[in-house]
């Protein structure tokens, strides 16, 4: 006997994903969802992020890892909260985690919530987090072809963050190639140049944030 | 993996309404842009089920394509080489019309 189904495989975690969507637009929270491969500046990026708000902003930070709260530590000298999930083993976050890791949060107070994902370009793609907006993050120091690569996570991405663009002069890098392919792949794309390490276009990039609180 | 053992933990919730019955075959519908490379999920899925109490239970994949829909002239096309433009009219202005499929299409069960 066949059983014809219409039943998505991540069901449970899109249930569970949308019920935390709705209790951060209920409070008013922006969550963000930070995607990028291993090393292309996403601590850091949330380092000088932390480090440019006052102390009355809501910031907080939950930070994903397969191994070490390493991140957390990092992140946890600008005065925000911030904690640290260790998925023993996953490639991503799922929104399971996140739900547990806010037990006892107070969340309904924040004015924006970062979720860095596990360091993958490829499997946190299909996990909603019940985030408002998605970034890519993709670093001079990789290839320009990224996005054609892997191109669910550039076309599920509302952003994508071009950073350590210090480096271009020492890096054969066409950053212009690199956001032609971001644009085939999702027209719709938001691109900013950043460098954590010199600060270049974080101006721009707190910006981006603002225009979404 | 985790993609696998979510297809099971559906797959055994549908058939909880059909209880008694063994599930010899179900059906994957996976989307050129789920993040998802289907050879792997297999690979996966088999690894699973091997063993296991739904062993012996076999896939079918269907793929589907990553398209778009024109706002200008409404077609729906498949995007090839990355191309977002539509290849009716040429016009840019297009909007994402599917390919981020990853669903449970069908079991196929024999009762006890």
């Amino acid at each position: 006997m066949r059983v014809p189904l219409e039943r998505k495989v991540l069901n449970e975690n899109d249930r569970l994903a949308a019920t935390l969507r709705e209790r951060f637009q209920n409070h008013g929270v922006f969550c963000l969802n930070l995607i990028s491969s291993p090393g292309s500046g996403k601590t850091s990026l949330l380092e000088r992020t932390l480090e440019g708000f006052g102390p009355e902003r809501r910031i907080a930070v939950l930070t994903g890892d397969i191994q070490t709260d390493n991140d957390a530590r990092r992140l946890q000298h600008f005065g925000f909260p911030v904690r640290q999930i260790t998925t023993g083993g996953a490639c991503h976050l799922d929104a399971r985690m996140v739900e547990r890791a806010l037990e006892g949060w107070p969340v309904e107070d924040l004015e924006i919530l970062f979720l860095e994902n596990v360091g993958n370009l490829v499997c946190p793609t299909s996990y909603d987090l019940g985030e408002d907006a998605r970034a890519v993050l993709l670093s001079v120091t990789e290839g320009e072809d990224k996005p054609l690569k892997y191109p669910a996570t550039f076309h599920h991405a509302d952003l994508m963050v071009l950073n350590k663009i210090d480096l271009l002069p020492y890096v054969p890098f066409q950053a212009e190639v690199a956001k032609e392919n971001a644009r085939r792949v999702q027209p719709g794309i938001e691109i900013l140049d950043v460098s954590c390490t010199t600060g270049e276009g974080l101006d721009r990039w707190r910006a981006w944030l603002d225009r979404h609180l | 993996m985790s993609i696998a053992a979510a297809v099971l933990e559906a797959l055994r919730a549908e058939t909880t309404n059909h209880s008694g019955a063994r599930v010899a075959r179900a059906g994957l519908r996976i989307g050129e842009l789920s993040g998802v490379e289907p050879e792997s999920l297999r690979f996966c899925l088999e690894t699973l089920v091997s063993g296991s109490d739904l062993d012996p239970l076999a896939f079918d994949f269907e793929l589907c394509p990553w398209t778009r829909r024109c706002r200008a002239c409404g077609a729906t096309f498949r995007v090839v080489e990355w191309n977002p433009a539509c290849p009716t009219c040429g016009s840019p202005n297009t909007e994402a019309a599917g390919g981020d499929q990853m669903e449970l299409t069908y079991l196929e069960l024999e009762e006890p």
